[in-house]
């Protein structure tokens, strides 16, 4: 009996063409579309700009600034026409020591102000470095010991800073962030399905018939909970398989599973636990398809914003942070972070399958008690 | 038999069964006549333990209501007003679930289609079936578990005339196969065509019961009153 209910709980969602699309094809989608958009934002290699040099001095102080410029990695020459920068060294530059003879900067508007800012320390630096080297020969014909101190002087960060990278590790790169945040949110997205068949079933008191063939609500329950938590395994497998090789095709870093796979099932049937128990809840307390999907997109949206789906949880304030923690989603996302970035196991998951487990158990509860009453209530 | 004794359902204030009494003998095709709302649906969720009452008692061929509603369930069974199947399955699969979910033996499956005239139907989807076919599906469904009662809540809505006849017909030969019938409908010309007895109920409440022969010359008047025609 049970294994007929799941096969008929099967066949409807696999005729439901809306439901797979919104399951499989949106989030891959939305993976794709995200990793590649955000590689630059969430990219931990350095800065560098595109620029053209105009040295109309053509002195021999120029000519090494030119230079230092050209071998520094944070710039490339390239033509004028798709130069972020036109540097121009003016006549007179490399007589003057009284900055009358500014270097001119000649901006792109593509480019953003905190852009600007680093591109203005960066050449700072090549220009500051090469007046020091200047002063070093000019205080080298008066005293060696003057010209070996300033030559000590370095501009270097690393030998005036001693950084240290705490967290480091726990930012994410564009894919790492996408996977985890679109296998959340379109594993929730089941209440699309989950509520057309309930709805009708119910309207057509399907359910009912079967509650008069002695099925009980359990039985009805968990042959739908099982089929959805199969189909949301596959779902995260397929995103995952997204994230590894169809993202690295667009020149963005492929998804690295840095820890154990049992952990990875582990949460994501938790995770899909939970997102069957709200679907559920809304399925079985709407009194439409269309009032179920709008209740269950508007719940998915806030969960998701509140729970770090839309913005990364790492980039909001800490107030934010502490209320993302009451959204499931973010639970779920915790613990992918945990897996991908972190090298997470079992054990580092656990926290996290726990809660979403709880809230899908008491959610599915809740649902059974009011599909009961709703049934009792009339044929 | 089925006996109903001072039986009252009421959601919220209002009483959709009114210390309803009846008593429905075995074996005969049983009319439940009354406007929307009378009651008739409520009645037939209680008959199949599907709503629980709040006062009074209803015995099943012996079998109490609350006690034995299991066994009652296996022994009946209701063909919803609504089309209770899937649509985006086709008439196979709808029958194969069903007949899977009840144990329904393989002679009873093939005698549910026969009945029903479905044999050319089996692959093809359910939504793309007529009116009429998908009130053949919908009764053949019930018919899988060999009921010894079986509860129509107003099988013949919204088809055409050859259809609600075809319908009528195959309701009629239920009788033959000893299968007791309770069939509910605000058509008095459906009830006059394949019952032998009928009961009135208006607001939950018995208005009359008698054999259609003695009904009919009286129940004109019944049901004018009834409609405030």
């Amino acid at each position: 009996m049970f294994k007929a209910m799941i096969k008929k709980e099967f066949l409807l969602i696999m005729r439901d063409k809306q439901a797979l699309l919104a399951l499989f094809v949106m989030p891959a989608i939305f993976i794709l579309i995200m990793s590649v958009a955000m590689k630059d934002m969430f990219s931990t290699a350095s800065v560098s700009y595109d620029i053209a040099i105009v040295d109309t001095d053509n002195s021999k102080i120029s000519k090494e600034l030119l230079s230092d410029i050209t071998n520094n990695k944070s710039f490339h020459i390239v033509d004028d026409a798709v130069a972020q920068v036109i540097i121009n060294i003016p006549k007179g530059y490399g007589l003057d020591a009284s900055n009358q003879h500014k270097i001119e900067l000649d901006i792109k508007d593509s480019l953003k102000s905190d852009s600007i800012e680093l591109f203005k320390s960066k050449l700072l630096k090549e220009v500051v470095n090469q007046r020091l080297k200047i002063i070093k020969n000019r205080l080298a014909e008066f005293s060696d010991e003057a010209a070996s101190s300033v030559e000590a002087v370095s501009l270097e960060d690393t030998k005036l800073f001693n950084i240290s990278y705490n967290d480091k590790k726990d930012i994410p790169n564009a894919t790492q962030q996408s996977v985890p945040t679109w296998i959340v949110f379109g594993m929730f997205f089941v209440i699309i399905p989950m509520s057309t068949i309930y709805i009708n079933e119910r309207k057509q008191n399907t359910l009912a018939r079967l509650s008069s063939m002695n099925i009980s609500i359990l039985y009805i329950s968990l042959s739908k909970t099982i089929p959805y938590l199969l189909i949301a395994q596959v779902q995260m497998w397929v995103m995952v398989a997204v994230g590894m090789f169809l993202v690295p095709l667009f020149d963005t870093p492929a998804l690295e599973i840095n820890g154990s796979i049992s952990a990875l099932v582990l949460l994501s049937f938790s995770l899909s636990i939970s997102a069957i128990g709200l679907a559920s809840l809304i399925a079985v307390s709407a009194n439409s398809t269309e009032q179920a999907t709008t209740i269950g997109g508007i719940s998915n949206i806030l969960l998701g914003a509140i729970g770090g789906v839309m913005v990364p949880k790492f980039i909001m304030p800490q107030s934010m942070q502490t209320l993302a923690n009451i959204s499931p989603m973010s639970w779920g996302l915790d613990g992918f972070l945990d897996i991908f970035l972190k090298g997470g196991g079992v054990l580092e998951v656990l926290n996290e399958s726990f809660m979403l487990m709880l809230f899908g158990t008491l959610l599915l509860g809740f649902s059974m008690i009011i599909l009961q009453k709703r049934i009792n209530s009339g044929l | 038999m089925i006996k109903i004794s001072n039986v009252t359902k009421s959601y919220g204030d209002k009483n959709a069964l009114d210390n309803l009494t009846l008593e429905i003998k075995k074996g005969s095709i049983f009319g439940l006549l009354g406007v929307n709302g009378a009651g008739k649906s409520t009645l037939l969720s209680v008959l199949n333990g599907l709503t629980n009452i709040d006062s009074g008692s209803i015995k099943v061929f012996g079998l109490d209501i609350q006690q034995d509603i299991k066994q009652i369930k296996t022994i009946s069974s209701i063909i919803p007003q609504n089309l209770a199947f899937y649509e985006k399955l086709t008439v196979k699969e709808n029958l194969d679930f069903f007949a899977k979910v009840q144990d329904a033996t393989k002679e009873n499956y093939n005698k549910a289609i026969t009945i029903n005239n479905l044999s050319n139907l089996l692959h093809q989807e359910a939504s793309t079936l007529s009116g009429g076919q998908k009130r053949r599906l919908n009764i053949a469904i019930g018919l899988l578990n060999n009921p010894q009662i079986i509860y129509f809540d107003e099988p013949t809505v919204g088809i055409d005339p050859k259809s609600r006849n075809e319908i009528l017909d195959s309701i009629k030969s239920y009788k033959d196969l000893g299968i007791s019938v309770i069939y509910t409908s605000h058509y008095m010309n459906e009830i006059e065509k394949i019952c032998d007895e009928v009961a009135i109920i208006s607001a939950g409440k018995l208005v009359e019961q008698n054999s259609i022969k003695n009904l009919t010359t009286n129940l004109e008047s019944h049901f004018l009153d009834m409609t405030d025609v």
